[in-house]
């Protein structure tokens, strides 16, 4: 009996063994894992990166990816550190970054469309940038993307900072300034603060850049080190991501439910998050990612961008687009 | 100075940048992420001599002399009832902590919007950080005044006034001038972080600009060294009227 007894439990601890190796994915290279930094607060304008996360499509494309949450400025130092592998970040940064010696790559436009608007209620009168003369306008500082577009808008109207009255919320409270009166516009994101606007019952005016100036929107950004070191992650992540983003275009719900089910507490109000992401998916798209499919890079507008920035004396030292932009990873339709 | 007194103070200097250089040179992290110092002297100089760190230093300075005068003044007079009425100390001490205890970082963006035009919501926010420092030396230096003295003066008929320019104030002067001396550099805090609560012009923006902007971190390296240099400045200058006033300690 006890030789039989000792055969037994032999075959069962094999066996458990056997399935459990069989059930074991073989562990990620490190030249398959990859850190992702995205915007400072997990939100649904992430589900792309959520939903290619949940629904396993790094996963099958052999990538082991840990998400970041960080700030633009961080992100891109980050980044070109090599600290984080790829990052989702402003267009308008990468220019200035790169000519200040930071080696990042620009490999896939996210928002074709320049996300940083003015919004005003239509009750103000305002619709154009010539309406902003003279009127109280909520910013929240003089730096960065919002600015860039503030001063490019006002620049199509022969206008100055000096032509409005801003007032500065750097609590990032001026879109309740708007809701509540107290400036009569504000700098802000098209798919955050008018939509919010917007769902409280307020007709919502907004002015984008994109009829002035074709700025780059946040896209992916990679380290040129990282590019060399792990070009077929990279690669990948960029593929898979973009997959993620033409799904949830055709089904938002899908990319919804990802969002939720990666930040349960974006649950509590679904219609609010629903609205947000469509206006999301609304700026992935332009005339070119029509033409060329989303994630498509605008040379055109990238090189009109670096002369407006260098006449804001924000490029130190001269770019040009090739030392910017790496379009290799974008999947040709 | 003397040469006696420089050297140590010059070494130090010597040993501070060397110590600087060979964490760049140790760590490898790249220039954009920890500059050597070579670069932020290099930067440091040519954003004095191509007049970019100026008008920023300059609209710092201002904001801080004027939350530093606002502020020190209050405080020297709260303090000197503190110190001069039980009750109003009982009453006022637990707001006057409360209001230490909260964060300047907190507050700072709520008073740029309770003061968004010019200097006032900065001159607040300075004169808040110096207050609690000096309040404080001012109550402890007044209380530190000799009874007896106090007891001879009265005895010899002196006027309150008489009393206060005479014997507390001189008595209390060191104790004061040393919050001073703290609140000075705090000052430069305050007024660093007013600008960071909304601003278009000064040292603590041009660090943001330099950040988040330009990705120029020699300049904001070269901006935090004209920042300390501008605290040291005014520290050194409040320990020369002491020393005026009081003589060495």
């Amino acid at each position: 009996m006890y030789p039989r007894h000792v055969r037994m439990i032999t075959a069962a601890v094999a066996l458990i063994l056997t399935v459990a190796a069989c059930g074991q994915s073989p562990s990620p290279s490190p030249s398959r894992m990859l850190t992702v930094g995205l915007g400072f607060i997990p939100s649904v304008q992430f589900a792309p990166f959520y939903l290619a996360d949940r629904a396993g499509y790094y996963h099958d494309a052999g990538l082991d990816v840990t998400f970041q949450n960080r700030i633009d400025p961080d992100l891109v130092t980050l980044v070109g550190q090599g600290g984080i592998d790829v990052g989702l970040a402003d267009g308008t940064s990468v220019i200035p970054a790169v000519s200040q010696g930071i080696p990042i790559r620009y490999l896939a436009t996210v928002y074709a469309t320049y996300p940083s608007i003015v919004f005003a209620k239509a009750s103000s009168g305002i619709e154009d940038a010539p309406d902003l003369a003279g009127r109280k306008l909520g910013i929240p500082g003089r730096f960065g993307s919002s600015w860039i577009m503030l001063q490019a808008l006002l620049r199509s109207a022969d206008l100055t900072a000096t032509d409005l009255q801003i007032v500065e919320y750097p609590d990032f409270g001026q879109g309740a300034a708007v809701a509540q009166g107290a400036v009569d516009a504000a700098t802000g994101f098209a798919n955050n603060e008018p939509v919010q606007l917007q769902l409280s019952g307020e007709e919502v005016n907004i002015l984008r850049v994109d009829d002035v100036i074709a700025l780059p929107g946040p896209g992916l950004i990679a380290g040129t080190s990282t590019i060399g070191s792990k070009p077929d992650a990279i690669g990948a992540f960029v593929v898979q991501t973009l997959r993620a983003m033409r799904e949830i275009a055709a089904d938002p719900d899908k990319g919804l439910d990802a969002a939720i089910a990666a930040v349960p507490e974006l649950g509590q109000d679904r219609a609010t998050q629903r609205a947000i992401l469509l206006a999301t998916i609304e700026m992935w798209q332009s005339d070119l990612t029509r033409a060329r499919g989303l994630g498509a890079i605008d040379r055109d507008g990238w090189t009109e961008s670096i002369a407006f920035l260098t006449e804001l004396e924000l490029v130190a030292k001269p770019v040009t687009v090739d030392d910017l932009v790496d379009p290799r990873f974008i999947p040709v339709d | 100075m003397s040469i006696r007194n420089a050297l140590p103070v010059g070494l130090a200097f010597v040993a501070f940048v060397g110590a600087w250089k060979l964490v760049t040179i140790v760590s490898g992290f790249p220039p954009f992420i920890l500059p050597p110092p070579e670069a932020v002297a290099v930067r440091f100089v040519e954003a004095w001599a191509d007049g970019v760190m100026t008008p920023h230093a300059a609209a710092t300075l201002r904001e801080v002399v004027a939350g530093f005068a606002v502020g020190a003044g209050l405080a020297v007079a709260v303090g000197y009832l503190l110190a001069r009425s039980r009750l109003a100390e009982r009453v006022l001490s637990p707001y006057l902590v409360a209001a230490q205890a909260t964060p300047i970082l907190a507050l700072a963006p709520l008073i740029a919007l309770w003061f968004p035009e010019g200097l006032t919501g900065k001159i607040v926010i300075c004169a808040l950080i110096v207050f609690f420092p000096v309040a404080v030396a001012t109550m402890v230096g007044i209380r530190s005044v000799d009874t007896g003295l106090l007891e001879l003066g009265r005895s010899l008929r002196a006027t309150p006034r008489q009393i206060f320019v005479t014997l507390e104030i001189p008595a209390a002067l060191p104790s004061i001038l040393g919050g001073m001396r703290v609140g000075v550099t705090l000052a430069v805090v305050g007024a660093i972080v007013a600008e960071w609560a909304g601003a278009e012009r000064g040292l603590g923006w041009l660090v943001i600009l330099a950040r988040g902007s330009l990705f120029d971190t020699p300049l904001m390296f070269a901006t935090l060294v004209t920042i300390a240099l501008l605290g040291v400045a005014l520290y050194v200058l409040v320990v020369l009227v002491e020393r005026r006033l009081v003589g060495a300690r």
